[in-house]
């Protein structure tokens, strides 16, 4: 008796096309992935000092600007999903598009910027660890650790490989980790507002401001240079809503739930983001000394200074809400600079090490281990050359979120060229909205990097007379263009458009 | 009668296929190779999103599995399934039910240094829940020739006539010789006392079986009582054919119908050079 083995590909029908459980997720869950896709706990701890430093007041103005251009590419990420759903990312999308040379440094713009925000999101939880710390054992000192060199850097690079080997190891977080972090995350948000606020009334703040009207208009911020770095630092802080807009088969209603979730979320985001802007200019203004909101001492984490005296002994809720969160999202975010370099080494557009998949836990193995190594070199560089990482960090993740979105954006134009006039649905979603977003986002890049340039930008560090940042954004996109034209000579099938 | 595979691309993997084809070796068996892959929680989105990876990972699946099948000889009737699933075991579990197999193999070890079974996480939790006997295949195992002998390990415990009766019946459909195996753990104590009682136990359960089933044209099965300071001891002791397999009840803490590695039989999991099938409780064998 012999039979020729023979395979079968059963997939349960329960199944959606991208492996996740089909109609699985209603409304709610939706908002709360879209929630915790952007971790606002985190975001405005990162990026509400620096945002203050460049527009002051205007604070709330350029949140609420920022997003437009979040919007705008986002309506043509959707179309793009929708047209190529099995196609992935920026990669391949802009590799579709404009070919192999773009499409490479898409891939390189969306893995530069994971890479930045995951050691962003170490430092940030390292921070919090040893505050929490110093406020459980009411001790100051221990919080201070984090300020010893050595110490942090150590501290960081465990948290980096301890989330690496969890997402190694396929290990997820669950629907129900995921609703607490959320609502945690919003309660002790609110709760710091309320209790600013309080402070105002009572005559206790700091420096009580009183909100004016021209908080909200964004044309009074002094000049485009301010108004540039803070639309894109504003991108950071949405970053992750677009999230529900690629979900589909794992919603219970495809055909409303991602827009719906989209919506309602970033309502949620919007007021909790103007309520603790409003709430922190209220109480600490804009001033460069003690609590101020513009004193740069306070800038790389400001809840790490605020929580304390706005919400006395309940500061350590905010420390553990964002621990809990940056931790949590630490973990999650390694997922995609690892699959996008997984895809890269699959098209042969890197070494084909990187597209290995561990047998034991079916996850990429090689890419993986890669993107901690480059968030640990990462971190470790900027805080040995920075006085001031945390901050310098997300003004360069700023900008780089900035060029690979307006990459994808005008990918999407480019892809739809044929079918952009079709109709009047077509020409706002797959033309005017991805063109405006795609251009706003690179005139805000080009701005920002040219701005950079100045030794005083941002925190103030350089090098060799050029302004940190610069070096970070630039130099980072500068390595992609080396390390793309290295590949060409090694591995030039890719880049003759031979796989892709 | 159907075997599901527990199928991975590594040791652990080969392991499993070597000791399915042997347990289905001039039976009329086939197996059903099962490759789980991890179904990724909503809850957990990938941001950036990368959706491409989903085909990537499927296609290395299918290569993984047709590697798999290549390992299985061509007298045997082979298939290859992928499943998704956040719980390997679990998955490997309803594909067992599903195909309606007559047991689960899988290869038991995490790869352990010093032990011969460092029992892997996915075995663990099959061995805790499975509904259908659970093959072990020990590190590094090799052979793919047909099982020479059934051993069947089996102490006084409720549950141990019915694994004595599995035992007894798969040995004559299969024309292997059957032993029986008292392991006895002996700190001091009249160890020569126990042991007789063991030896007469067996015979007196082997006895009441075989009345039971007259038409049994079994050969006479050996009875064997080892004894060690511990169960390890007594397992290594034993002398162990290379083509034999050892058959072990499930703890009486098992739900029924389910299987439930008890701590004696996780000690002999331990020092077991040779594979071991764990049994259900209250399992009644399919007919083939």
């Amino acid at each position: 008796m012999s039979t020729a083995p023979k395979t079968v590909q059963s997939k349960e029908s329960t199944l959606s096309e991208k492996g996740l459980k089909a109609g699985s997720v209603g409304l709610i869950g939706a908002v709360v992935i879209g929630v915790s896709c952007i971790a606002p706990a985190y975001t405005l701890t990162a990026a509400l000092g620096p945002t203050v430093s460049e527009v002051g007041v205007h604070l709330p103005a350029i949140f609420l600007v920022g997003f437009i251009p979040m919007l705008l590419v986002a309506l043509g990420y959707r179309e793009l999903n929708n047209a190529m759903p099995d196609a992935g990312t920026s990669f391949t999308w802009a590799t579709r598009a404009f070919g192999p040379w773009i499409g490479w440094m898409g891939g390189w713009g969306l893995i530069a910027a994971t890479i930045i925000v995951l050691s962003n999101l170490a430092a940030v939880a390292v921070d919090f660890f040893y505050l929490m710390l110093g406020q459980i054992f009411s001790n100051p000192s221990l919080a201070d650790l984090s300020k010893i060199l050595p110490l942090n850097i150590a501290t960081t690079l465990v948290f980096i490989a301890g989330a690496c080997w969890i997402s190694y190891r396929g290990m997820e977080t669950t629907k129900g980790v995921q609703y607490v972090l959320v609502a945690f995350q919003l309660l002790v948000l609110g709760w710091f507002a309320v209790s600013a606020f309080v402070h105002v009334a009572n005559g206790t703040a700091f420096d009580a401001t009183a909100i004016s009207p021209d908080w909200f208009n964004p044309f009074a911020v002094d000049s485009f240079s301010s108004f540039a770095a803070g639309v894109s630092l504003s991108i950071f802080i949405y970053w992750g809503w677009d999230v529900t807009l690629t979900m589909n088969e794992e919603t219970k209603n495809p055909e409303k739930t991602p827009g719906r979730a989209a919506t309602i979320t970033v309502l949620v985001i919007v007021i909790i983001y103007m309520t603790v802007a409003l709430a922190t200019l209220s109480f600490a203004g804009v001033g460069e000394t003690g609590l101020g909101a513009g004193n740069p001492e306070n800038q790389s984490s400001i809840f790490a200074v605020l929580a304390g005296p706005v919400m006395g002994p309940f500061a350590i809720l905010m420390s553990l809400a964002i621990l809990s969160s940056s931790a949590a999202s630490l973990q999650s975010t390694f997922v995609s600079p690892a699959r996008t370099m997984l895809a890269m080494g699959h098209y042969r557009a890197i070494s084909p090490r990187f597209g290995k998949i561990s047998p034991t836990f079916k996850s990429p193995s090689f890419a993986t281990i890669a993107a901690a190594i480059a968030a640990a070199a990462f971190y470790v560089i900027t805080r040995t050359v920075s006085e001031n990482a945390l901050w310098d960090t997300i003004t360069a993740l700023g900008m780089m979120i900035c060029f690979y979105y307006g990459i994808t954006a005008l990918a999407c134009v480019w892809f739809f060229r044929a079918s952009a006039f079709s109709g009047v649905r077509a020409f706002f979603f797959k033309f005017l909205a991805p063109l405006l977003g795609g251009v706003i986002l690179l005139v805000m890049f080009v701005k920002t990097a040219m701005d950079s340039m100045d030794p005083e930008y941002g925190s103030g560090s350089s090098v060799g007379g050029v302004g940190l940042v610069f070096v970070l954004g630039m130099g980072v996109i500068l390595l992609g263009v080396v390390v793309m034209l290295v590949m060409y000579r090694l591995r030039p099938e890719f880049f003759k458009g031979k796989v892709l | 009668m159907r075997y599901v595979v527990g199928y991975t691309a590594n040791a652990r993997g080969h392991d499993a296929v070597h000791l399915a084809v042997a347990l289905a070796r001039n039976q009329d068996v086939s197996l059903d190779l099962v490759l789980v892959i991890p179904e990724d929680s909503p809850f957990n989105a990938v941001y950036p999103p990368e959706a491409g990876y989903d085909d990537i990972l499927n296609q290395q699946a299918q290569r993984w599995l047709d590697e798999g099948l290549a390992l299985v000889p061509d007298d045997i009737t082979a298939r290859g399934h992928i499943r998704r699933g956040d719980s390997e075991a679990q998955a490997l579990i309803d594909a067992a039910v599903e195909l309606d197999a007559a047991a689960l193999v899988i290869g038991a070890t995490n790869g352990g240094l010093f032990k011969r079974f460092t029992i892997g996480s996915v075995a663990g939790s099959l061995l805790h829940s499975s509904p259908v006997p659970v093959a072990l295949a020990p590190h590094g195992y090799q052979r793919t020739d047909a099982i020479t002998r059934l051993s069947c390990g089996f102490g006084t415990r409720p549950g141990a006539d019915e694994l004595l009766d599995v035992a007894v019946e798969s040995a004559r459909d299969r024309h292997l010789p059957l032993r029986l195996v008292s392991l006895l753990a002996l700190d001091g104590g009249n160890s020569l006392t126990l042991a007789d009682a063991a030896w007469m136990h067996a015979a007196d359960r082997l006895a009441a079986v075989g009345n039971s089933t007259p038409d049994a044209p079994l050969p006479e099965p050996e009875i064997v009582v080892a004894q060690g300071r511990t169960i390890e001891e007594a397992v290594d002791r034993l002398d162990w054919e290379d083509g034999e397999i050892l058959l072990i009840g499930s703890s009486r803490l098992a739900q029924h119908r389910a299987t439930f590695l008890g701590s004696t039989a996780n000690r002999i999991l331990r020092a077991l050079p040779v594979p071991m099938i764990v049994v259900p409780r209250d399992y009644t064998r399919q007919s083939s």
